[in-house]
């Protein structure tokens, strides 16, 4: 994208006023998002973001300079700009880029963007037909086919000089039922870092599609949820973002570096309870989360955060490392150029464990079985966390009984996760958009089903 | 090139493919931000960032693409691009660009001073002190920020529409983090201004305040309560549920108010109005993100649903004029119906006297959540809550990790009495909503 000689020039004009590190990063990116909307393409958002960022460090400071100009000139000024922020001084470092190949451990075999839009929207229709014609009672469907084209490159004066090009293609699904009780909704949305060629065989589009017409028939027929604080027994796949915002989001260095993390300081303590062993992994091949280079172009690496219960390891990215006194765990990341990097996570899971599901279920008098996970949002000061469960059952003597609605979940990260007391042993992982300071990115959770001992369920 | 040349080479790439039908949203944004944490400046970030987009109409089908590339080659692209998407558009509605000629209103324009960065700088750094300063219980987690932007956006299109927009804006965030040696809480306060003009220690206290204030929560009860929100709180029922206030929404049937234009839909003490020149948002603007004249209207009016919110593709179905409702949260994101600022029209009652009506119940102050636990089609909503036990008809002991469900339409009835304190909690976008506290007859609180 920018050849060596030009980044050399730039970094050297961005530590001219004496940082002690700089860095470029560049990308070029195309988004193609198609919109259906009763089984009709209502619009499609399509775009390219190309610009560069500056970023120079000196100490804990740290200035970042972005243009849209990737010119050498535009490029000198944007370094100059960062340079002159960062105040008066001189060049005190010297440095070599070397070009750095990253294995590709990501085939691509269907590059979205050479694939006309018809295509597409044939892959489109298959979901959301699949969705419309899985009851009468589904009066409206959408669908969403999303396809990045992500091509970076960072230069820093460690040396690095590396590109990585993300591919990601996601199909999302959303169906509404409505049997007289008002109407309710269901979701499902796969996606992969892959081509299209993750709907031949890695992914079913009418699966999909039947998935949330499923899910909306089953809570159209549902009453409310009782309120109350009681034991939960929460399913795989996006279950696991009880763990990304009761506890991951607490892990990473954006909190943790400041104090404000309720884990700060707490390293080889017992936080979890002993049956929780939690990871996360940038290097599933074809994975949702997965880089093949972080932000800063520091290699992706698979961490066990929290193992038996024990706090093993934080998310940290290049700053944050330096307030830490830590190295980078490879996770900066960064919706694009205009925003600030910083740590988060990858594609993050509580792993496999013993229990049965049977057990897990058999386990509880009353309570709530979550079938299905909405999203959620955390306070990593406090650790209070919420999110809302979009398919929920009653659990009585041990068996799952009706159907309930509007069930949401409460709790405070650190106790929740003490509560964690059975873990099953199939592991699934599932797709969602991450938002935090440095924009959205898409991560997986994951998790076998579990169970929490207790913990509040929002109803009425 | 700039944006003059690149509009020019898009008028002959239209005319070489034989587009007639287009329009051109050119927008920037240079901006500088400065965070501080610890006593020193931590971020500093500073840049113009910003992009076109172009859209066309063919066989009355819209098309569009956007980039941030102003290159020969990618104007080229842009045009083909935009048709090719056009060209695979199944839906039947027609779409229109703005005729122009229109009534624009007079008024005027946000024009902050922008701030120079070491003013920006010293603003922050003093912010950070003041917090210190401002209680005891503040621990050194504390973090201030404040930012100064100028945006720009340029609109045209092939009816001879041609609006320019500029509006700039510096702003302060202190965010306050306290502990009492057990636990530690957070909250913040926004200001909008100079930095000559603002009154830092004033900024600090609220912060500070806030956040100390619910140190030692407890969980509320469950049951159902009476419950007053405060204006933040109620302002994200608002934002949460202005989609089913969309026309194209309605028409979707992804909205209960379909149909229900000219019914009473809220208590008759409700009224809600929409207002692109809202005196505290400096995102105030006289034309909408298609160049349809931007007014003030009355979307619920004591109670009555008056209108749902249009643009020129929803106006023309329904055989009406558009309310001026078109609105882009970028160069980079498709046109949408939404609102400017949108607000509950205050009481005449303060706090206190709601509190007093209330009886016994809960005041809540904070609202989380609201992405995954408020359903946008449907209104029904649970919700993480924070804030005080309303007891014999004064604020009690403050209280967290509850929950508080309903449905926001049903809600709307049972609004029994509203306050006078209003107050724009976010006036950082162009889509904003301002609330007074109200008083709710009753909802599900879950707690312990």
């Amino acid at each position: 994208m920018i050849p060596m000689e030009t980044c050399r020039k730039v970094l050297e004009r961005a530590t001219a006023t004496g940082a002690d590190y700089a860095e470029i990063f560049a990308e070029n990116t195309v988004d193609h998002l198609i919109s259906m909307i009763s089984g009709k393409v209502d619009n499609i958002n399509d775009g390219v973001t190309a610009g560069a960022a500056v970023r120079v460090y000196k100490g804990l400071r740290s200035v970042m300079a972005t243009t849209i100009d990737t010119s050498e000139e535009g490029l000198l000024r944007c370094a100059a700009r960062a340079a002159e922020a960062l105040g008066e001084g001189t060049a005190e470092i010297s440095f070599v880029l070397r070009e750095r190949l990253f294995g590709d451990i990501h085939p691509i075999k269907v590059v979205p963007s050479a694939v006309g839009n018809r295509e597409k929207i044939e892959i489109l229709r298959t979901g959301c037909s699949a969705a419309a014609d899985y009851s009468k009672s589904i009066v409206q469907t959408t669908g969403r086919l999303l396809d990045v084209d992500h091509k970076i490159l960072i230069a820093n004066t460690d040396g690095v000089y590396a590109e990585d090009r993300q591919i990601r293609t996601r199909l999302m699904v959303t169906a509404v039922a409505d049997t007289g009780k008002g109407s309710q909704t269901g979701t499902c949305s796969p996606g992969r870092r892959m081509g299209l060629e993750m709907f031949d065989g890695e992914v079913d589009a009418a699966a999909a599609g039947r998935e949330a017409a499923r899910q909306a028939v089953v809570m159209a027929d549902a009453g409310y949820c009782p309120g109350g604080t009681m034991p939960v027994a929460i399913d795989n796949g996006f279950g696991g973002v009880i763990f990304h915002e009761a506890c991951g989001h607490s892990l990473e260095a954006t909190s943790v570096a400041y104090g404000l993390s309720q884990f700060t300081g707490k390293l080889g303590e017992q936080i979890a309870n002993e049956k929780v062993t939690a990871i996360d992994d940038g290097t599933i091949p074809n994975g949702w989360g997965s880089v093949n280079v972080d932000d800063e172009g520091t290699p992706s690496q698979k961490r066990v955060l929290i193992e038996n219960g024990v706090l093993k390891m934080y998310m940290i990215d290049k700053f944050n490392g330096r307030r830490m006194g830590m190295e980078s765990t490879g996770s900066a990341r960064r919706e694009s150029f205009m925003y600030v990097p910083t740590s988060r996570m990858t594609n993050t899971y509580i792993a496999a464990g013993t229990d049965s599901n049977e057990d897990i279920i058999a386990s509880i008098d009353f309570g709530l079985y979550a079938a299905q996970m909405g999203g959620g949002s955390v306070n990593p000061v406090t650790g209070e966390f919420n999110f809302a469960v979009n398919e929920g059952y009653m659990i009585r003597n041990g068996k799952i009984c009706e159907p309930v609605r509007g069930a949401s979940l409460v709790g405070k990260g650190s106790e929740i996760i003490k509560n964690i007391d059975m873990v099953g042993s199939e592991l699934l992982l599932a797709q969602g958009m991450c938002g935090s300071s440095s924009g959205s990115i898409p991560t997986n959770v994951g998790q076998p089903m579990i169970r929490v001992s207790s913990i509040t369920v929002g109803g009425r | 090139m700039d944006f003059t040349a690149f509009k020019e080479k898009i008028r002959e790439e239209a005319a070489a493919a034989g587009i007639s039908q287009y329009e051109l949203l050119y927008m920037t944004n240079d901006s500088v931000s400065v965070s501080a944490f610890g006593g020193q400046i931590a971020d500093f970030t500073a840049g113009i960032t910003g992009g076109v987009c172009f859209r066309c109409i063919v066989d009355g089908h819209m098309g569009l693409a956007y980039t941030q590339d102003l290159s020969d080659s990618s104007a080229r692209s842009l045009v083909l691009r935009a048709a090719d998407n056009a060209s695979v558009i199944e839906s039947e509605e027609t779409e229109y660009f703005s005729e122009g000629g229109g009534d624009y209103e007079d008024y005027e324009p946000a024009n902050m001073a922008q701030a120079a960065p070491e003013e920006l700088v010293n603003t922050v750094l003093s912010g950070l002190e003041a917090l210190k300063a401002a209680d005891e219980k503040v621990t050194d987690g504390c973090s201030a920020s404040g930012g100064a932007t100028v945006q720009e956006m340029y609109l045209m299109n092939s009816n001879g529409v041609d609006l320019k927009y500029r509006g700039s804006m510096d702003y302060l965030f202190l965010e306050a983090v306290v502990s009492n040696g057990t636990e530690d809480n957070n909250e913040y306060e926004l200001k909008l201004g100079e930095p000559k003009d603002l009154d830092l220690n004033d900024i600090a206290k609220k912060a500070t305040d806030k956040a100390v204030s619910m140190l030692g929560a407890g969980t509320a009860p469950t049951g159902s309560f009476p419950v007053v929100f405060s204006p933040e709180a109620f302002t994200s029922f608002l934002q949460v549920f202005s989609s089913s206030f969309s026309s194209d929404n309605a028409a979707k049937g992804l909205s209960v108010l379909k149909g229900k234009e000219g019914e009473v839909i809220a208590a008759d003490i409700v009224t809600v109005i929409d207002d692109p020149f809202y005196p505290d948002n400096p995102a105030r603007i006289n034309f909408d993100a298609e160049g349809s004249p931007a007014h003030k209207k009355a979307v619920i009016s004591n109670g009555k649903l008056e209108t749902l919110l249009y643009n020129l593709k929803t106006a023309h179905a329904a055989g009406r004029e558009t309310t001026g409702n078109a609105h882009r949260a970028g160069y980079d994101s498709p046109v949408v119906i939404s609102p400017f600022t949108m607000y509950l029209v205050p009481g005449e009652f303060t706090e206190e006297e709601l509190f007093e009506k209330a009886g016994n119940g809960v005041y809540i102050t904070s609202l989380g959540g609201l992405h995954a636990g408020a359903n946008q089609i449907t209104g029904d909503f649970s919700l993480m809550s924070s804030g005080f036990m309303i007891t014999d008809g004064k604020k009690g002991e403050p209280v967290k990790s509850f929950t508080v469900a309903g449905n926001f339409f049903d809600m709307l009835k049972d609004v029994t009495a509203i306050g006078s304190n209003i107050k724009l909690p976010m006036p950082l976008s162009s889509t904003a909503f301002a609330s007074p506290s109200v008083l709710v007859r009753e909802l599900s609180v879950s707690g312990k």
